[in-house]
């Protein structure tokens, strides 16, 4: 029996347009996905291919949990269709059975499903194969590629989510409350999400991702590009485990549905029905004559039956379960990802109202749901349940119906954003963090949130009316969000097209909104402007009574048109036109505006026409002197002042190439040779000049050039505005003054768009032979050491700050000025900054004389911002302790760390000056019990760039990050030491083997080795911190630190010129690591800093026996392999014949981990058994188990110790 | 007080015409308006309760233009559609008191009074608190009477209100029909002769869209009296007697047709006399061919 209902679903669905629609759907979506680039997918990047098995695997799975919708209406519908055509009683009552009724239903659909499903795979081969496709990006066509993914990742997920939608659909007999289950579903994943973060709780994760994106997601996440390449994503592990447990819940939605599913028509409630009292006979009939009532019909009435209907609609909303179970999973979402809330190397920042709020913007998605489905749902309201005649035949105007549906809208999502930021309050509260500020929250969400979502609305009531149809309406919402999404993809990007655009930016502490509320306002304007014309038009097209038609639609309209809507569309009209032609005049006039096509061009053309200079001679400024008026309520900054320039080649310089901010903001007043010059090319496109010079400059010549540059303020831009110069905390750096000659920063980076323009592969270093780059340090080739002076007005109440001492300051007609000098020469490399700072003040002495005189240590702070300051502080004493112990004395007799705003989350060091972002380090909530202390980590990594890039100067090659990177890091992991426990360093540690093993299967070009890194921050950062901590453990922190203070005797820059008339590289720094290194572990110096070398330590066998009281055994068999990766990660096994720490866990009192034995033995086979005496019980042993080596699978390099059986 | 309809033409999308040059003068009692299911009866009232547009004519009521002065027009109107829902999880009173505000009726006080003498008037006083979804037919047709009357319409119009009730709520809702003013335009739609008969003082009958009758139903009958025949026949007969005799109903009586015949004269002896009634005035008009003879 249940194959004639099996039968009859197919045959029905094969007449179904819809199944044909939702094929196309997926087919055109995966085609377009797998062909072109407007339509993205999380797709491969970079070096991985377009069709990478991965790749295909990641898309197939997105595409499967996105398109969801599908699949509830597919399966939602199997059942419910009897319930929505009334045809419910002819089937039950037909002698079929409940579970063939079921089963067949069920069988059919998943079917008919799964051939939908279909559409994807065989979209991404069709699209393999257009002829456009680019021959470098694709792998050779491989069938099974395709298919595996489907039957293991698309097969499962529409079982699960299907038997899901036909259960719920079933059982509830609704289809909002089958939509519903995406939500739900869609929580899930985000908890996996959430939870994924942790790399601890990876596990749990990769097992509840109901679609397995997270799982396929951690499973493949250290695969290198190689891999990425050629492997399917296996169907073992944690994946068949996933698989297994959601087909299992899948099973049993349908032997719930089973149980649940009723064949009567009429079902009993699900809680028990309240005794309805038998209607009263008609005997006691009362005769009341009906009172003649007053009627009016004024501005009164009209309010209140507007706030009568508005009400009764809040109502029915904030009634509504599935109304309230989307308000609930959103609630549930915020407050699961904020317990991950900003999150940096394991530690937390305090969560302030800024961050909350940020979270809270996660809900956005949720409101959209809304938008979408109740615009609908509030249209269509009477006419669901057809009382719309009662209510159309009321004497109220026009307007009410849709104005109150709308106000009920606007009035709900006013209830649901008390309830968010109340929620705000519990997660502050929970997380003990009490500064709750309830004017951020109100004015955060009651000007960014509640217009967004007004402006949405607006739409969404037009769309609905117009197209007059509930659920074609949502579908073309939807289809709207996606058409922005591909328009801006397309370049059509200002914010006068893009619909409901206005960002409010980032909230600062420091600067609060800054800047941003105008431009904001004047979009927001323009945009409600632009859909209150939509919402006008809505109110005269908007069905009243019977007629569907839109002619006769508008001929009613009509007589709608009345003098105050008239006015209302006129009035919105000219706002919307007006502010319009203000946002442009704003942005296009007053600022320059270019959409991104335009830039990429501008930036190919610049490299096209002016590369041929990049090598030129050009003089080097040698002195800087300048003036800078900063106006901070402006956001204006004169800079006026002169540098030195000295030509330091062998040959005469007869023209300098003057490179000019591109940034129409910038203007340069005045540009004046000493010598005098002229114009002789002008490349105004590029703001490139040559100047010739009256006369050249001869070798070792010095003459001064004087300019006049200013940085003005008007009116506001389209997006992208100017964070640097702000109304409290400026900060600005010497990269937009003028400068000389090319600058390779201003080419086009990605590869992909260098080939649209003809270019070749960007190349990101020299290599380290390379003699032009060689003489020019990291910094620029622009100078070397300065002398450094500068004067800095700024208004009063801030603090300017610039590199040097302060010689002088004094206020001068309601300006502050700052008068620094530096008393030593100093880098091309300097800062400008000024806020309203609070200062701390402390002093360094060094120990011993010898290592120089006592050092003056400040920290800017904005008001409030004390948390950590006296880590920061106890770092800079630390480390400067250990630098200039075991490096060399610290060249300056200050140091000052400076807050800035949070539009930027980095700290940077400048000489004796280092600006640090408000979003790392100045807000962490560190628990010294759990937490990294980030705070001192990063100081003591900026400190040590006093060392590593402001006494030492890497030369602009390969490796160049080495110098002064990864040998911060090295410095920072061993001031570390000097205060924290070596457990400490193992977790941060841990973090940063994670950026490098999740940065090399994001590579674009290749991996390179530490001794040749490019650009490559999850190699210098991440792979440099591992790997020279392992190598001090390996040599001896104090052998390697003589190697680095001898580098640093030898190559300093104090002397005024590069030593040996070059800069260093890694391989000159090397020499000096190997002098030190005895001979048997030099092989170590190559493996950690000259080859791309990963472990696969495993513990294989571990157990004991106790032979006396305090004595136990241990038999460990551990295995390990070497292997070498080339640069796609390829990787090849290499001999085995190393020195790996074994290690034996006991457990403390408290339940701690704590080591009873750690050595280094060679292995030299790839398994070895070793016997280690330990006297405490052991607990847990291993190969490397501290994660000194780099290993993919370090989980498994420490085993459970189990007691022998005894024989 | 007087609604005059000229010349109202209306054709749906689809190519249905509903009404065909309709012509109607309805002054204040009550109006029937007689006609199978699909005669165009619901399009025609849709139109006069504005919720219509039709593509010629016009409609007034009084000095109002029902076409375009929707919004007066509907301060005075009461309207019961054809079919109608209501929101199942809401009471009867808290609906009713809603739509009252929507009628107009502002002052609160007065808005509990009217809404209660309603409920009471409609018998549904005692369910008042229940919620409407549990509203058996007939108390759902009372409670769509009871807001047609809120705020005393000088034009109520009630679209087929007996259709699929049983006969006592029929009765129930014949009463309160009759109750309703002298002073109103009652225009009462159905398919049921019997409310026309025992309701209505004028009334029109109109089939594919035309009006075929217009008048006083006794007048009517008159006019027909001493011209409907009756006669037993076998059901093999039929054919012979439909093709012979205009037939104008037919009805089963103990298993054997009995076929009302309209003619001027008695067709033969074996068909016996009948006191025609409105159904005979009817269903001449709707199948007899006698539309042209009495126009």
């Amino acid at each position: 029996m249940w194959y004639e209902i099996f039968k009859f679903e197919l045959q029905y669905r094969k007449k179904r347009p819809a199944t044909y629609i939702y094929f196309l759907i997926l087919f055109l979506l995966s085609f377009g996905a797998m062909s072109s680039d407007v339509v993205q997918i999380g797709g491969g990047s970079g070096l991985v291919k377009e069709n990478a098995p991965t790749t295909i695997a990641t898309m197939m799975i997105i595409l499967s949990a996105a398109m969801m919708m599908i699949t509830s209406a597919v399966m939602g519908v199997a059942v419910l269709r009897d319930f929505e055509h009334h045809t419910e009683s002819l089937m039950f009552t037909n002698p079929i059975g409940k579970g063939d009724y079921l089963f067949g239903r069920f069988l059919g659909s998943y079917l008919v499903a799964l051939i939908i499903y279909l559409g994807v795979p065989i979209g991404f081969m069709m699209g393999e194969f257009m002829p456009w496709r680019d021959v470098d990006k694709l792998l050779p066509f491989n069938f099974w590629n395709y298919i595996q993914p489907y039957l293991l990742f698309i097969v499962p997920n529409v079982f699960f989510s299907g038997a899901l939608f036909f259960a719920v659909g079933s059982l509830s007999r609704k289809m909002i409350v089958v939509y519903i289950q995406w939500v739900i579903l869609f929580v899930c994943y985000e908890v996996g999400l959430t939870l994924a973060e942790d790399i601890e709780k990876q596990d749990l994760a990769a097992l509840f991702d109901p679609f397995a994106i997270s799982t396929a997601d951690i499973v493949t996440q250290y695969w290198t590009v190689a891999e990425q390449n050629s492997q399917l994503v296996p169907f073992e592990g944690i994946i068949l485990y996933n698989r297994i447990l959601w087909v299992i819940l899948g099973i049993a939605a349908l032997v719930g549905v089973y149980f649940g599913f009723s064949f009567n028509v009429v079902r009993k409630g699900l809680f028990r029905k309240k005794k309805i009292k038998e209607e009263a006979s008609t005997v006691n009939q009362i005769e009341i004559p009906v009172p003649k009532v007053s009627l009016q019909y004024s501005i009164g009435t009209n309010l209140q039956q507007l706030f009568s209907q508005t009400k009764f609609y809040l109502f029915s909303l904030l009634k509504d379960i599935p109304f309230l179970g989307i308000v609930i999973c959103g609630m549930l979402i915020l407050f699961v990802n904020s317990m991950y809330m900003g999150e940096t190397f394991g530690t937390y920042t305090y969560p302030t109202t800024y961050l909350v709020l940020q979270q809270i913007q996660g809900f956005n998605l949720f409101f959209i749901i809304i938008v979408v489905f109740y615009s609908g749902e509030l249209i269509w309201k009477e006419r669901d349940v057809k009382i719309n005649l009662i209510y159309d035949a009321m004497p109220i105007p026009d307007f009410i119906n849709l104005v109150s549906k709308f106000l009920a809208m606007v009035f709900c999502y006013v209830a649901i954003i008390f309830a968010l930021i109340l929620s705000g309050v519990i997660i502050q509260t929970v997380k003990d963090y009490y500064n709750y500020e309830l004017g951020l929250y109100f004015s955060r969400t009651f000007s960014s949130t509640l217009p967004f979502l007004v402006v949405f609305t607006l739409l969404a009531f037009f769309v609905q009316v117009m197209v007059n149809h509930k659920f074609i309406g949502h579908a073309i919402m939807i289809a709207f969000f996606i058409t922005t999404i591909v328009l801006s993809n397309l370049g059509i990007e200002h914010g006068l097209i893009q619909f409901n655009s206005g960002s409010l930016g980032s909230y600062s502490d420091m600067n609060g909104y800054g800047h941003f509320p105008t431009a904001y306002s004047w979009f927001k304007l323009y945009w409600i402007g632009f859909t209150l014309i939509l919402f006008v038009i809505a109110v005269v097209f908007s069905v009243r009574g019977s007629e569907s038609i839109l002619k006769t639609r508008w001929k009613i309209g009509k007589l709608r048109l009345s003098r105050p809507l008239l006015t209302l569309g006129i009035f919105c009209f000219i706002t919307f036109s007006l502010s319009g032609c203000y946002i442009y005049y704003n942005t296009n006039v007053l600022n320059e505006y270019s959409n991104s096509d335009e830039r990429e061009e501008r930036q190919a053309n610049y490299e096209k026409t002016l590369k041929k200079y990049k090598y030129l001679v050009q003089p080097k400024i040698v002195d800087v002197n300048l003036k800078v008026d900063l106006y901070p309520k402006e956001r204006d900054y004169v800079a006026e002042g002169y540098y030195l320039i000295t030509n330091k080649s062998d040959e005469p310089i007869p023209e300098v190439h003057i490179q000019l901010n591109g940034d129409k903001q910038y203007k340069v007043e005045e540009l004046v040779f000493e010598s005098g010059s002229t114009i002789t090319e002008t490349f105004d496109d590029f703001d490139y000049y040559i100047h010739k010079l009256n006369t050249p400059l001869n070798p070792g010549d010095t003459i001064k050039l004087s300019f006049k540059q200013t940085f003005t303020t008007t009116g506001f831009v389209e997006s992208g505005s100017n964070t640097s110069v702000v109304y409290n905390g400026t900060f600005i750096n010497n990269s937009n003054l003028p400068s000389f000659g090319y600058n390779e920063s201003y080419e086009l980076s990605q590869d992909n768009d260098r080939k649209d323009y003809d270019l070749p592969p960007k190349e990101r270093a020299k290599p380290r032979d390379d003699k032009r780059e060689l003489v020019n340090g990291f910094l620029g080739d622009d100078g070397d050491l300065i002398d450094f002076e500068i004067v800095i007005g700024t208004d009063t109440g801030q603090i300017a700050i610039a590199p040097g001492y302060l010689q002088e300051d004094w206020k001068e007609k309601g300006r502050h000025y700052y008068h620094y000098k530096m008393d030593k020469p100093m880098f091309n490399f300097f800062s400008v900054l000024s806020a309203d700072y609070e200062v701390m003040r402390d002093t360094w002495k060094p120990e011993i004389d010898s290592l120089g005189g006592p050092v003056n240590l400040e920290i800017y702070y904005h008001k409030g911002h004390t948390y950590n300051l006296d880590r920061m502080m106890h770092a800079m004493k630390t480390s400067f302790d250990y630098f200039s112990k075991n490096f060399s004395p610290y060249q300056h007799k200050q140091m000052r760390i400076l807050e800035f705003p949070r539009y930027a989350s980095f700290a940077q060091s400048f000489a004796n000056t280092v600006p640090f972002s408000e979003a790392i380090g100045f807000m962490l909530d560190i628990d010294d019990e759990d937490d990294v202390d980030i705070a001192y980590y990063v100081t003591a990594h900026e400190l040590a760039h006093q060392w590593w890039g402001h006494q030492i100067m890497p030369a602009n090659v390969q490796g160049s990050a080495v110098l002064s990177e990864s040998l911060s890091q090295y410095s920072a992991l061993m001031v570390m030491k000097q205060t924290y426990s070596e457990e400490k360093i193992e977790q941060f540690l841990k973090e940063e083997l994670e950026r490098y093993l999740k940065g090399r299967t994001r590579e674009t070009k290749r991996e390179m080795p530490l001794a040749t890194v490019e650009e490559q921050s999850y190699i210098h950062y991440g792979k440099g911190a591992v790997n020279f901590y392992a190598l001090q453990d390996y040599i001896g922190e104090d052998s390697l630190n003589i190697a680095l203070s001898r580098f640093m005797k030898d190559w300093n820059m104090f002397d005024g010129q590069p030593k040996q008339g070059r800069f260093p590289t890694t391989a000159d720094l090397y020499k000096y690591i190997r002098e030190v290194t005895p001979d048997s572990m030099q092989y170590v110096v190559t493996d950690l800093l000259e080859d791309i070398i990963l472990f696969e330590n495993k513990a294989e066998k571990a157990e004991y026996v106790a032979t006396s009281d305090n004595s136990y055994q241990v038999q460990l068999t551990v295995s390990a392999k070497k292997l070498e990766a080339d640069s796609i990660g390829v990787e090849s096994p290499v001999e085995l014949n190393d020195w790996i720490e074994i290690g034996v866990y006991g457990q403390t009192d408290a339940g701690k981990d704590t080591l009873l034995y750690l050595q280094k033995h060679l292995m030299d086979t790839e398994q070895q058994t070793f016997t280690i005496e330990v006297d405490e019980k052991p607990v847990k042993a291993g190969i490397d188990p501290i994660h000194k080596l780099i290993d993919r699978n370090p989980k498994d390099n420490t085993k459970t110790v189990t007691e022998k059986e005894s024989i | 007080m007087e609604l005059k309809i000229t010349n109202l033409s209306k054709t749906y999308s689809n190519g249905v015409q509903a009404l065909k040059n309709v012509n109607l003068t309805i002054s204040s009692g009550m109006f029937g308006l007689l006609g199978p299911n699909g005669a165009g009866k619901s399009s025609l009232m849709r139109t006069i309760a504005t919720l219509q547009e039709p593509d010629e004519g016009s409609i007034t009521f009084d000095n109002l233009n029902v076409l375009t002065q929707k919004e007066e027009v509907r301060k005075i109107l009461g309207y019961l559609p054809q079919e109608f829902g209501v929101y199942p999880k809401i009471s009867a009173e808290v609906l009713l008191d809603h739509l009252a505000v929507l009628k107009g009726v502002n002052n609160k006080k007065e808005r509990k009074e009217l809404v209660k003498a309603l409920l009471h008037k409609t018998n549904l006083y005692d369910a008042r608190k229940k919620n409407l979804g549990g509203y058996s037919g007939g108390m759902k047709q009372r409670f769509g009477i009871a807001q047609a009357l809120l705020s005393n319409p000088k034009l109520i119009i009630v679209d087929e209100p007996t259709a699929g009730l049983d006969p006592a709520e029929r009765n129930r809702f014949h009463n309160l029909l009759s109750e309703l003013g002298e002073n109103t335009v009652v225009i009462l739609s159905t398919h049921i002769v019997e409310d026309v008969k025992e309701l209505c003082t004028n009334m029109a009958i109109i089939n594919k869209g035309q009006v075929l009758l217009e008048g006083n139903p006794l007048k009517a009958i008159d006019e027909i009296a001493g011209k409907v025949w009756r006669k037993t026949i076998e059901k093999t007969e039929l054919e012979a007697y439909r093709a012979q005799y205009n037939v104008i109903t037919e009805k089963m009586i103990a298993g054997k047709p009995l076929i009302h015949v309209y003619s001027d004269l008695q067709p033969d002896s074996s068909f016996q006399g009948v006191e025609a009634d409105l159904e005979d005035v009817y269903f001449s008009y709707i199948f007899g061919n006698t539309s042209k003879e009495l126009a």
